[in-house]
C-alpha cells in the first residue's frame, strides 16, 4: 500500500520510498554491469570524487571502493574485513573504507558480493582525501592493475590559473593512460556528451535535495545517503537518470502532498559527514520517532554541481577541484551556514569519524563557528563508518538527546 | 499540559553510584540516598526509592520520577529520562544561579556545560572515552598509593614538590606513578602529580567550551579537596563547591519532575 499523509497507530515513524525497489535494481544491475566488465578487461576502481565522466567515455565501466566499504559496513562485517587489512600490518587508525577495501582482496570469499570485481586500472583523485593513492597502491601490489593519480592540490578562495592548468594537465595524462590501458582513442564529442548525461543527473539529484525545504522534508538522511548510490556510481549514464526521475517524481509528490519523510517532524536538524553504516537505520529511525527529521547534510550536497559549458578538460577541471572537501574548511562551513538557513534548521550533529580524518579535521572549530554565525546549537558525535567497535550507542545516545534537550 | 505535583524524585544512576533526592513543591529536599550502582542498575534504582519511602515515611507510588545518567533507561517506573547534562545544569542552577560553567566529574566520565541564565545547558563538552579526566583514574591510582580515595585529596596537599606524571592514559600514568615510587617519590608528591594531571586534562575539556565564572564543580570528585586546588590552579578561577556535591544531577532530576517533566 501506497503510503499516505494520515498516522495510524500501527505506521513506522517514517516512510519508506516507493523508489525504494527502482534503486536496488539499478544498484544490482550496475554491480552486475560490474563483474561483467572486469570479466571484458573494462573495469576501473575509482574514488568517489573522480572526474569519472572521462573513464566512462572510454567506454570503462566505473566500481567505486568507497561504496563497497558502505555495503560492508551495512552487512556490519567491518569489523572482520577490516581486521584482514591489520593482519597485513596495517594501522586501525586508517581509514576503514581503505581497510576493508583491503580486506576484502585479501579475503574475497569471507566478503560481502565477495568483494569488487578485479579491476584493470586503479583511479584515484585526491581531491577528497590523501589516503586515496596510498590505498590504491597497496590495492595495485596486491591486484596488478595500475594506478593514476590524478593530483588536485587543495584551493583556498578562487582557483588561480596556474591550479588550473596543472589539474588540466593531469587530465590529459589520465587520457593517455586511459588510451594505453584500454587500448581505445580518445573521442573528445563522447566525453562532451557523457558530461552532458552526467550534469542532468546531478541537476535531477539537486532539485531533490533542494524539496527538503519543504516542511515536512520529503527525504531524511537515510533515505538521501541510500538514493545517492547512482550519482555516485552511474554518473555520465543513463541510467542515472532514469533513476533520478523517478526519484525527483516521487520526491515532488511527496511535497505536493505535504508528506514528510517522517510521520511527525517537530525538530529539523543537519547531518554533517559520512553516515555510521552499520546502524544508519537505527540511528535515524529512533531519532524519526521522536520527531527528529535531517533535511540536509553536507554529505550529499557534494554531488551537485555542474560541469561548466566551455572546452571539456578545463570546465572538467574547475568542478573537481572546487569539491568543497578541497577547499579548506571556511569552505564547508559556509556550505553548512547556508544549508541551516536555506533549509530553516534548527541545530547540527557533526559526526567526528574516527577514520576519516579529512572530513572529520577542524570540527570543533566549525562547531563553534558555525553556532557564532548561525545562533543554532551544535553537537560533535564520535564513531565511524565502516568499524563499529568505533561506536559507542549511549554515549552518541547522550549527547544528541542533551542537543534536543538545549532546542526543545 | 503537565500537571505540578507536590512532591518529586530524581533519580541519578551513575556509573559508580546512582543517587536519588525527594523533593517537596518549594522545592526542599525531604530526603536524598546514594549507593553503590553494583551489577544491576535496576536494583539500585528499586533500593533507592526503597530508601527514600522508609526515610519519609510516605507512601511515594505515584510521586513522577525523572531519571538520569547512564543507567536512566533502567529506571523503570521513571515518567521520563532525561540526560545528565540538562539535569546537572538545572540542579547547580537551582542551588547557585550565578553559576555560568558547571564541571561534572563522574565515575566514567567528565563533562563540562556553559548553562544560560535560565539553568539550561547552552554547550558542553562530554569526556567519555577515556578514564583519565575521571573519577575512575583517581580510584586507581590510591589503590597504587596504598590509601583510600578519601584520604588521597588531603595527602596531595602536603606535596612538597609535586611529581610530574605526564601521561594522560590511566593505564599509562599507573605504570608512571609505580616508577616514581620506584625513585623514591614521596606519596604525597605523587598524589599531586596525579592530581595535577587530572586537572590539566580537565582544562583542556573546559577550553573547548569556554569558562565562564562563576564556575561550579560537581560530581563526587568534588568532594576532592586536592583536585580542587589543582583546578583551581589549571583554569585559574575560584570554584564553588555545593555541600552535597554528588547530588546534583538527581536534585535537577527531582525539579524537573516537579514541573511534570517540562
Amino acid at each position: 500500500m501506497a503510503p499516505d499523509a494520515t498516522t495510524t497507530p500501527k505506521e513506522k515513524a517514517y516512510r519508506k520510498l516507493n523508489t525504494s525497489k527502482l534503486l536496488r535494481d539499478t544498484m544490482t544491475l550496475h554491480i552486475l554491469s560490474t563483474k561483467q566488465a572486469s570479466q571484458q578487461g573494462r573495469l576501473a576502481w575509482v574514488t568517489s570524487g573522480f572526474p569519472v565522466e572521462i573513464p566512462v567515455a572510454f567506454d570503462v565501466t566505473a566500481a567505486y571502493p568507497e561504496q563497497y566499504g558502505a555495503i560492508v559496513g551495512s552487512e556490519k562485517c567491518g569489523p572482520l574485513l577490516c581486521g584482514f587489512a591489520e593482519e597485513l600490518g596495517f594501522s586501525q587508525e586508517l581509514c576503514s573504507y581503505a581497510r576493508s577495501s583491503i580486506g576484502s582482496v585479501k579475503n574475497p570469499q569471507q566478503s560481502p558480493l565477495t568483494g569488487l570485481p578485479t579491476p584493470q586500472a586503479l583511479l584515484a583523485c585526491n581531491n577528497i582525501c590523501g589516503t586515496v593513492l596510498s590505498w590504491y597502491e597497496a590495492v595495485s601490489e596486491m591486484t596488478g592493475a595500475p594506478v593514476y593519480l590524478v593530483d588536485m592540490p587543495p584551493l583556498e578562495g578562487d582557483q588561480p590559473s596556474h591550479h588550473l592548468s596543472y589539474v588540466k594537465s593531469k587530465l590529459e595524462g589520465l587520457i593517455e593512460f586511459l588510451s594505453q590501458t584500454f587500448n581505445q582513442d580518445y573521442d573528445e564529442e563522447k566525453l562532451i556528451q557523457v558530461a552532458e548525461l552526467s550534469n542532468e543527473a546531478v541537476s535531477l539529484w539537486t532539485r531533490a535535495l533542494e524539496a527538503c525545504r519543504h516542511k515536512p522534508t520529503p527525504l531524511n538522511c537515510a533515505d538521501r545517503f541510500l538514493s545517492m548510490a547512482p550519482i555516485v556510481a552511474l554518473r555520465g549514464t543513463q541510467q542515472a537518470i532514469s533513476f533520478y526521475q523517478a526519484f525527483l517524481a516521487e520526491v515532488q509528490d511527496r511535497v505536493k502532498n505535504n508528506v514528510g519523510a517522517i510521520v511527525d517532524e517537530k525538530v529539523r536538524l543537519l547531518w554533517d559527514n559520512i553516515p555510521p553504516w552499520f546502524t544508519i537505520y537505527n540511528f535515524f529511525n529512533t531519532l524519526a520517532k521522536k520527531g527528529v527529521s535531517f533535511p540536509a547534510d553536507s554529505y550529499t550536497h557534494a554531488w551537485s554541481a555542474n560541469i561548466p559549458r566551455g572546452e571539456i578538460l578545463e570546465s572538467i577541471a574547475k568542478v573537481y577541484s572546487n569539491v568543497y572537501l578541497n577547499k579548506g574548511l571556511t569552505a564547508k562551513i559556509d556550505k553548512m551556514c547556508s544549508l541551516i538557513k536555506d533549509y530553516d534548521l534548527e541545530g547540527f550533529v557533526l559526526f567526528s569519524v574516527r577514520s576519516c580524518k579529512r572530513y572529520s579535521l577542524g570540527q570543533m572549530v566549525t562547531k563553534e563557528e558555525i553556532t557564532r554565525r548561525t545562533g543554532v546549537p551544535g553537537v560533535i558525535i564520535e564513531g565511524d563508518m565502516v568499524d563499529s567497535q568505533q561506536y559507542n550507542e549511549a554515549q552518541v545516545e547522550t549527547r544528541v538527546e542533551a542537543l534536543l534537550e538545549m532546542i526543545v | 499540559m503537565a500537571t505540578k505535583s507536590t512532591l518529586s524524585i530524581g533519580i541519578d544512576v551513575g556509573s559508580t553510584t546512582t543517587k536519588a533526592v525527594l523533593l517537596d513543591a518549594k522545592r526542599n529536599v525531604v530526603t536524598q540516598y546514594l549507593l553503590a550502582t553494583g551489577a544491576s542498575a535496576q536494583k539500585s534504582v528499586q533500593k533507592c526509592l526503597d530508601e527514600l519511602r522508609k526515610s519519609s515515611q510516605q507512601d511515594l507510588t505515584v510521586v513522577p520520577v525523572i531519571s538520569t545518567g547512564y543507567g536512566r533507561r533502567q529506571a523503570l517506573n521513571a515518567i521520563k529520562s532525561v540526560t545528565e547534562i540538562t539535569c546537572h545544569s538545572v540542579g547547580v542552577h537551582h542551588l547557585n544561579p550565578e553559576i555560568r560553567t558547571l564541571i561534572d566529574i563522574g565515575g566514567q566520565d567528565s563533562k563540562v556545560i556553559r548553562i544560560g541564565t535560565d539553568g539550561r545547558p547552552l554547550d558542553f563538552e562530554l569526556n567519555d572515552k577515556c578514564s583519565a579526566g575521571t573519577g575512575r583514574f583517581l580510584e586507581v591510582m590510591a589503590r597504587v598509593l596504598e590509601v583510600s580515595i578519601n584520604e588521597l585529596g588531603s595527602l596531595s596537599l602536603k606535596a612538597k614538590r609535586p611529581s610530574t606524571i605526564s601521561s594522560t592514559c590511566t593505564v599509562f600514568a599507573e605504570s608512571e606513578v609505580i616508577g616514581r615510587i620506584g625513585t623514591g617519590e614521596s606519596p604525597s608528591d605523587i598524589a599531586a602529580g596525579v592530581h595535577k594531571a587530572m586537572a590539566s586534562k580537565i582544562a583542556t575539556l573546559s577550553q573547548r567550551v569556554g569558562v565562564k565564572s562563576p564556575v561550579s564543580v560537581t560530581g563526587g570528585v568534588a568532594l576532592n579537596p586536592g583536585f580542587l586546588y589543582y583546578l583551581a590552579q589549571a583554569i585559574q578561577t575560584e570554584l564553588w563547591v555545593p555541600r552535597e556535591p554528588q547530588y546534583t544531577g538527581a536534585l535537577g532530576a527531582a525539579i524537573l519532575a516537579l514541573g511534570g517533566g517540562e
